[in-house]
């Protein structure tokens, strides 16, 4: 069970290659623009107006992402609001990036005299790093190098009896072989937290887990509103879900029957190998990136669909370094998402796959996306924009 | 296609969850594991939704996967649909933190 990566100077594996350059804003976008191979976070959170524990957050993010195994190299430049703070200073995240032995350059757009001047530096330097990071040959790494994050979504109840199950079995698969899997969205562990909170590797991880859950009810209970009139959303009440426990019941079926080794906040790094609980936000703008910046390589929309309706392009991925797979249980999804689904799981459902040959078989998918194939929406040079997971009251 | 019925997660559970559109009226196949026991839809009952395999009294935890899902907000009748006309979470109630009523 191996897959085809590119060695990094830490250990790591990438799947990708990409050279990246942050924070985002106008120096990224246009460097970006000039040069292929090249990623940039699409965010307005600056940290400008924002407290220490979110200026952290932020930081967290963008280093996160930086020593993301999918990334050969990063460009790091002063021109943001938010460069000022102690927590946000490039010359700090370059640091902390090159700590993982990779190429880190920093623009001083000062010293180069004007903003197009620190462009026409970045484009060069862009152009050289893309080019060195393109002689980087793929070889076979074993589960222990990978790490995927998931995410469910405008869950049915296809996704509680199905997808979610299946994409658990992966998870069982993974951390099994040495991987790391993560999941988390906090408001959707509430009614489960009491069963999740058993499978805790001590009485600190498990406590851990009910202090995240009690956290986010009582803000919920603060905003003086049912939570079912904000979670579960409109799309999970049209296809049958009734109240957030049976939502959060059916969530946690994602993150498989292992041991959780720990609780992480948004953007943190494991310190070990196995499964954690990441105390998130469910919402794809945001969940993404976090599990990019903890050093997931693929994360995953596990996707109910049942009771959402639109377009039937699905959102590209904005783990900014990630790709991003779909996957669902739902036949009818299946067929309004006919160019955006990865994976189907609802062979289950129709009786014609086990949850445990299903998740072999998405397993042998995901093998395939980490040694270079793409995903359905990688293909779509579009970026959706990333929120970062702030916590606190902005000043 | 064969029927599919419906599909309850546990011994628990006084509720299962339709696997096709089930239209009033219908005797469902209600599978547990292996055990199948027949209820019949006072209503139509869309897939993915909930039907009572029991009857359910007003104020009465409604089970599903073995575990609490909401409180029964009206009477329910063996056959009927459960969903949020008769069922209320408990969880995250800041309308009641408030000082509402359910």
């Amino acid at each position: 069970m191996n897959f085809l990566g590119y060695q990094r100077p830490d250990g790591s594996a990438g799947i990708r290659n990409h050279v990246l350059v942050i924070p985002g804003g106008f120096l990224a976008a246009k460097i970006g623009e000039s040069v292929a191979g090249v990623r940039t976070i699409v965010t307005s959170d600056s940290g400008s107006g924002r407290t220490g524990r979110d200026r952290e957050t932020i930081a967290r993010t963008l280093i996160g992402l930086g020593r993301n195994p999918n990334v050969a190299s990063v460009i790091v430049h002063p021109l943001s609001p938010g460069a000022g703070y102690p927590e946000l200073k490039p010359a700090r995240l370059a640091e902390e990036i090159a700590g993982s032995g990779k190429r880190v350059e920093l623009i001083d757009v000062a010293e180069e005299g004007s903003t197009y001047r620190a462009l026409e530096k970045g484009v060069n330097l862009a152009r050289e790093m893309v080019l060195e990071a393109s002689r980087l040959r793929r070889q076979p790494f074993d589960l222990s190098h990978l790490t995927v994050g998931v995410k469910c979504g405008h869950s049915d109840p296809t996704s509680g009896i199905a997808g979610n199950p299946v994409n658990g079995n992966l998870f069982d698969r993974i951390v099994a072989a040495g991987g790391t899997a993560l999941f988390g969205e906090t408001t959707e562990i509430i009614g489960a937290e009491h069963v999740l909170s058993r499978r805790g590797i001590n009485k600190a991880v498990s406590r851990g887990i009910l202090e995240a859950a009690a956290e986010t009810e009582e803000r919920a209970k603060a905003t003086g509103e049912d939570i079912r009139t904000i979670n579960p959303v409109p799309s999970n009440i049209a296809a049958g879900i009734s109240t957030l426990e049976e939502k959060s019941l059916g969530a946690i079926h994602k993150s498989g029957s292992a041991p959780i080794q720990g609780v992480l906040k948004y953007g943190e790094r494991p310190q070990g190998k196995g499964l954690y609980f990441v105390d998130n936000w469910m919402s794809m703008g945001s969940i993404f990136a976090g599990y990019a910046a903890a050093g997931a390589q693929l994360v995953i929309f596990q996707l109910g669909g049942g009771g959402w309706r639109g377009g039937d392009i699905l959102p590209t991925s904005t783990a900014v370094v990630a790709p991003l797979m779909w996957t669902t249980a739902n036949p009818k999804t299946l067929s309004h998402f006919p160019t955006g689904i990865d994976f189907y799981s609802g062979t289950v459902i129709e009786g014609k796959d086990t949850i445990a040959k299903s998740g072999e078989k998405l397993l042998q998918k995901v093998l395939d996306i980490a040694s270079g194939t793409f995903t359905r929406v990688e293909t779509i040079k579009h970026t959706d924009p990333t929120q970062i997971y702030l916590k606190d009251p902005c000043f | 296609m064969a029927s599919r019925g419906a599909l309850m997660l546990s011994d628990k559970d006084n509720v299962a969850t339709g696997l096709e559109d089930i239209e009033a009226g219908t005797e469902v196949s209600v599978r547990l594991g292996k055990e199948v026991r027949e209820v019949r839809a006072l209503e139509k009952i869309p897939f993915g939704f909930k039907i009572a395999v029991v009857s359910i009294a007003k104020g009465a935890e409604v089970t599903k996967y073995g575990e609490p899902i909401g409180i029964a907000s009206r009477d329910i009748k063996q056959g009927e649909m459960v969903h949020i006309h008769n069922l209320e979470g408990a969880r995250g109630r800041g309308d009641i933190a408030r000082g509402g009523s359910r």
